[in-house]
């Protein structure tokens, strides 16, 4: 933990007011927002120019919108055709014109906008897209297990192959995302599984969405529910609208009363397919898909349509039948299948075994039966099912059975998993979900790089799979605004769509590398602040928190090249830097150089940072306190200075007086995610365990993705004899753990 | 013909109407569940690799893209998160988007731009509405909200300028004229949700509809109690259909079978070709206005395929 600690916001040491000449001052400034340069730098920012008091977009500019007062549905009708083309030809006239020299020339000047208020009215609205816009970030472990799980459920739909519910490692999906994957594979499932029944694209669904933890109560119906009640709208409609001289077709009506009379018929078909096959249809309609499966071949010839007719028709009359039923909103499958998540149904020694569930539910216990009792199921399942089904594919599709999807399918999901699931039964069921999740994760890491998608080799900067931000209108301020309110996970995210956008914009990679440096991930820092240096190679901002990321990392060599490199190009120091010594860096010689520049300027605080950071490197801890002490004399209100000084503080196992570093750092900016990490550390380094709970506990509230902090947690949970709450550690149960600790 | 990988799933597929080498693409990641998109435009070169021209990333996936029909560097795109975008392929990316509509509340399915005006475009959305948009208006003109379930796609007329034919999951088929109040047709089209429509290029009153009940049907609006024709052959759910800009018969479909269909619904053998070089669902479809014969499609295979009807698409 120790020399990692350093890095505590890389390079931004700075004071309000501190002088021009101290670039990391300004940029603590900008983004501290502690002094008037702040407003300075936030004025370059280009949309800030929108809240400027002299433009004035008063709402009645609206009005002066060319044909603006047609622009609001709903129309009267019989004043809408008119509307319309006078919208059209008012369009035509100047503002399109207009808006296409805008569009030709790019955002128009601030002057020009003014005098054109419709476009600045526009542009206000542009400019507005507020950030919830955007969705919630996926702030978790990796996405690329969504990504696979979501592929399997897609694929599912190509075999009609049941999915099953998978308990998955937490995803951290927020609501927004869930509401997203819920509705949309709601409405793309029911084409996908266009001749299943209703029953099976919710049992589908139900596993999708059980597995990522999603409420499916919410779970949006297909067409089919309302479509009965919206035929007779249509009815009530075409009887009741009069339309004058419209198109309408006389024989609509009669073509529709023909329809009713159709789904009449159907609805008393479906009752017998009920007395058939008994109103709790499932293991029937079960069969029933499997018979589809096996006549594969034989639907794609000519019975393909008499059996989506049937389809279609029960469909119908589960829609009439069950219109006030919750069956499809919380069918039994989705009832055993979220109390399994929910841990109310348990797995012991490979059964299912209801915890608190009543043995009367009668598809629970079948489902049961089925799933681990009297049947082999997964056997069967393999035997009967997919390799039948596989082979049935494979004929059928020739081109497609070489893909090897089938043969990966049929391993992972028939035969690995069954396997593996059971090997995890035995090992417990406290242990499970993390194991499955190693295991899944494994999985899923072979794939990604069979793939070749993982070149994440040294160096190289990542970017995350799924950004919200990327498309953001400004996200480079976004950025800004997210780390000064201490949302590191987020404004990596914001900073990355910067940079997608402006690859060559230094101050984003800079920003970017510094937002990892404080989120303790200095591989990512690292990568992120070559990207900048490549962009402006004398950048002293970067060539510091490079130096500062690799003292980090321990790698001494390039740590001296990069603090080398930041006297090298620095204006006043230039002279010092001696042209041969760049070819066989030592560290006394360094270390010298820059003891010499704080000879020269004894109140350039960067010059006694430096020197810290230097003495870090060769473990001279005294030495590293006494010139971040000096640093602070010069600069109080820098935090991350404190942190520097606390962590120092620590490595020389002065931890009591470290813990008031960090108390500085943490008054001087409260959302210091790594501060407060650190003081749970010095904490535990003096054995006050139950202290330091609480703080490590703070820090991950804060950002649960700190994986150290979560080893640190376990440690000090167990050292202080609170094996009741590391469950709540291992499952990340943040709420719980704030309630038992709180700060 | 070549072929270009896309990092994300395609999700639409358009050629555009002023250069015959050059090419949109609409995708999303995670096949649009969850995640960011990303648009491309791609120059195909005579004898070679297609070539990226541009890229514009977005927070949620590219459902589709349509081109200006007045101005060749013109994109609209209909995003996942609800919104409309429009790019210029001749500004650089920070300067893009140049417009972004924030109106429709659900995922924005489709976009088609007005070929006859060529000063208008239509959305059609999950929230069961489509909308009429000009360039120059920070609002839609207008909204037409009859649909009971999803619209997946509207489409204008080719002649009249003012009709356009809306596909939705409600299982209906509603044709408009943009100056009545209300739809002047509604066509229960199939028994199944409506995925897609096209207009005949040839017969103003002709349009042809794609199913979730793998069928395509082709009606012609002044007598639509019974399809014209009945085009069965797809395994899955028929995705997209596409008129011929050449022939008056000749359509385009692609499947959730992954495969890629050409039709002639007045033959009597209406199969005139199958190509089976997707290796996930086929949802993206189109064929060129400029060069006969020439087909785009993408799927959920993360491939961009065009090539010339009658050879391999996967022939290198």
């Amino acid at each position: 933990m120790a020399m990692r600690d350093l890095v505590t916001g890389g390079a931004d040491c700075a004071a309000p007011g501190s002088s021009s000449s101290n670039p990391l001052g300004a940029l603590a400034n900008a983004l501290i927002g502690s002094s008037s340069k702040t407003q300075e730098r936030l004025r370059e920012i280009p949309t800030s120019q929108l809240t400027g008091p002299e433009r004035p977009f008063a709402p009645e500019t609206h009005g002066q919108l060319p044909g603006s007062e047609f622009d609001h549905p709903p129309l009267q009708p019989n004043q809408q055709a008119s509307n319309f083309l006078n919208a059209f030809h008012s369009a035509a006239d100047p503002g399109l014109a207009s808006a296409w020299n805008e569009v030709q020339a790019g955002p128009p000047p601030a002057h020009l906008r003014e005098m054109q208020p419709s476009l600045a009215e526009f542009d206000r609205i542009y400019d507005q897209v507020p950030a919830s816009q955007h969705q919630p970030i996926l702030d978790g472990p990796p996405q690329r297990v969504l990504s696979n799980f979501l592929h399997s459920f897609v694929e599912s739909s190509r075999g009609g192959v049941p999915f099953h519910p998978t308990p998955l490692p937490l995803l951290g999906l927020s609501e927004g995302d869930k509401q997203c994957i819920r509705d949309r594979s709601s409405i793309m499932a029911r084409h996908f599984f266009a001749d299943k029944s209703e029953d099976f694209i919710n049992a589908q669904l139900n596993a999708l969405l059980s597995s990522l933890d999603i409420d499916t109560s919410k779970q949006v119906g297909g067409p089919q529910p309302g479509r009965f009640r919206e035929m007779e709208d249509y009815w009530n409609e075409s009887q009741a609208l009069q339309r004058p001289g419209g198109h309408v077709a006389d024989g609509w009506a009669s073509e529709y009363s023909l329809n009713r009379e159709k789904f009449a018929d159907h609805d008393a078909w479906a009752q017998s397919f009920e007395q058939q096959y008994g109103a709790n249809g499932w293991a029937s309609e079960f069969e029933q898909e499997r018979f589809q499966l096996g006549s594969a071949q034989k639907m794609a010839g000519g019975n393909m349509m008499n059996l989506s007719a049937m389809e279609q028709t029960r469909k119908l009359a589960n829609t009439l039948a069950e219109n006030n039923d919750p069956k499809f909103q919380n069918s039994k499958f989705l009832q055993f299948v979220s109390k399994m998540s929910r841990g109310e149904l348990i797995i012991d020694d490979n059964q299912v075994k209801p915890n608190s569930l009543s043995p009367t539910d009668n598809w629970a216990s079948e489902y049961q039966q089925q799933y681990s009792g009297g049947l082999p199921w997964a056997d069967e399942f393999v035997s009967n099912q997919t390799n039948r089904w596989a082979d049935e594919f494979a004929e059928e599709k020739q081109n497609v059975s070489d893909d090897p999807w089938v043969n990966e399918f049929s391993k992972l999901h028939m035969q690995d998993w069954v396997e593996e699931f059971g090997q995890q039964v035995g090992e417990g069921v406290s242990g499970e979900a993390d194991n499955w999740a190693n295991a899944y994760d494994e999985f899923v890491n072979e794939q990604v790089a069979a793939k070749g998608k993982m070149d994440a080799s040294k160096g190289i900067y990542v970017f995350s799979d799924m950004n919200p931000y990327v498309g953001h209108p400004n996200p480079l301020k976004e950025g800004q605004d997210l780390f000064r309110k201490g949302l590191l996970s987020e404004a990596v995210l914001a900073l990355e769509a910067e940079v997608m956008k402006n690859p060559e914009n230094s101050e984003g990679w800079r920003l970017l590398g510094i937002a990892h440096a404080e989120n303790d991930d200095d591989q990512q820092a690292i990568a992120a602040m070559k990207r900048a240096l490549d962009v402006d190679p004398t950048n002293l901002e970067v060539l510091l928190a490079l130096g500062v990321s690799h003292t980090n990392e321990l790698e001494q060599a390039a740590a001296l090249r990069y603090l080398y490199g930041w006297l090298q190009h620095h204006p006043k120091y230039g002279t010092l830097a001696k042209p041969e010594l760049a070819d066989s860096l030592y560290y006394a010689d360094v270390a010298g150089l820059f003891n010499e520049a704080a000879q020269m300027f004894p109140d350039d605080a960067d010059v006694h940072i430096v020197l810290g950071v230097l003495y870090n490197l060769s473990r001279e801890f005294d030495k590293a306190i006494a010139s971040f002490q000096t640093a602070l004399k010069l600069k109080p209100q820098d935090y991350s200075l404190w942190n520097k000084l606390g962590a120092t503080q620590a490595n020389s196992i002065q931890s009591a007086d470290a813990i008031l570093a960090y108390q500085q750092a943490l008054d001087l900016k409260p959302n210091y995610v790594r501060a407060w990490a650190n003081m749970g550390i010095s904490y535990a380094n003096q054995g006050l365990y139950e202290e330091s709970i609480k703080y490590y506990v703070r820090s991950l509230s804060m950002n649960p993705k700190a994986d150290n902090a979560w080893q640190y947690l376990r440690i000090s949970l167990s050292c202080a004899s609170r094996n009741d709450m590391l469950e709540a550690c291992d499952s990340r149960n943040l709420d719980a753990l704030q309630k038992e600790f709180p700060l | 013909m070549p072929v270009f990988k896309t990092p994300f799933n395609g999700y639409s597929v358009k050629f555009s109407p002023f250069y015959e080498s050059r090419i949109a693409v609409a995708t999303a990641q995670n096949f649009g569940i969850l995640g960011n998109g990303r648009l491309h435009v791609l120059d195909l070169n005579p004898a070679g690799p297609i070539t990226e021209h541009i890229a514009f990333d977005t927070a949620d996936g590219v459902y589709d893209v349509s081109w200006s029909e007045s101005h060749d560097s013109l994109l609209v795109a209909a995003i996942a998160d609800g919104s409309v975008k429009l790019y210029d392929l001749a500004l650089p990316p920070t300067s893009n988007p140049i417009r972004s509509f924030h109106e429709h509340t659900r995922e924005v399915h489709s976009a088609d731009y007005n070929p006859v005006r060529r000063d208008s475009f239509l959305t059609s959305s999950w929230d069961d509405t489509s909308k009429l948009w000009t360039l120059d208006r920070p609002t839609s003109v207008r909204t037409f909200k009859e649909h009971a379930y999803c619209v997946y796609s509207s489409v204008w007329n080719p002649r009249h300028g003012d009709v356009f034919a809306s596909a939705s999951g409600d299982c209906t088929v509603r044709i408009w004229d943009v100056r009545e109040p209300g739809s002047t047709m509604i066509i229960p089209a199939h028994d199944f949700e409506v995925l897609s429509c096209d207009w005949n290029k040839y017969d103003d009153c002709c349009i042809a509809t794609a199913s979730v009940d793998k069928s395509i049907r082709v009606w012609d609006v002044r007598s639509y109690r019974t399809p014209v024709s009945v085009l069965n052959g797809h395994g899955y759910a028929v995705r997209k259909v596409k008129f011929s800009p050449h022939r008056q018969g000749l359509l385009a479909s692609c499947s959730y079978d992954m495969t890629v269909c050409l039709w002639d619904y007045m033959l009597e053998d209406a199969l005139v070709g199958r190509y089976d070089h997707h290796t996930e669902f086929a949802v993206g479809i189109d064929m060129s206005v400029l060069v006969e014969g020439l087909l785009a499609s993408t799927g959920w295979d993360e491939l961009v395929y065009v090539w010339q009807h009658g050879t391999d698409p996967r022939a290198p």
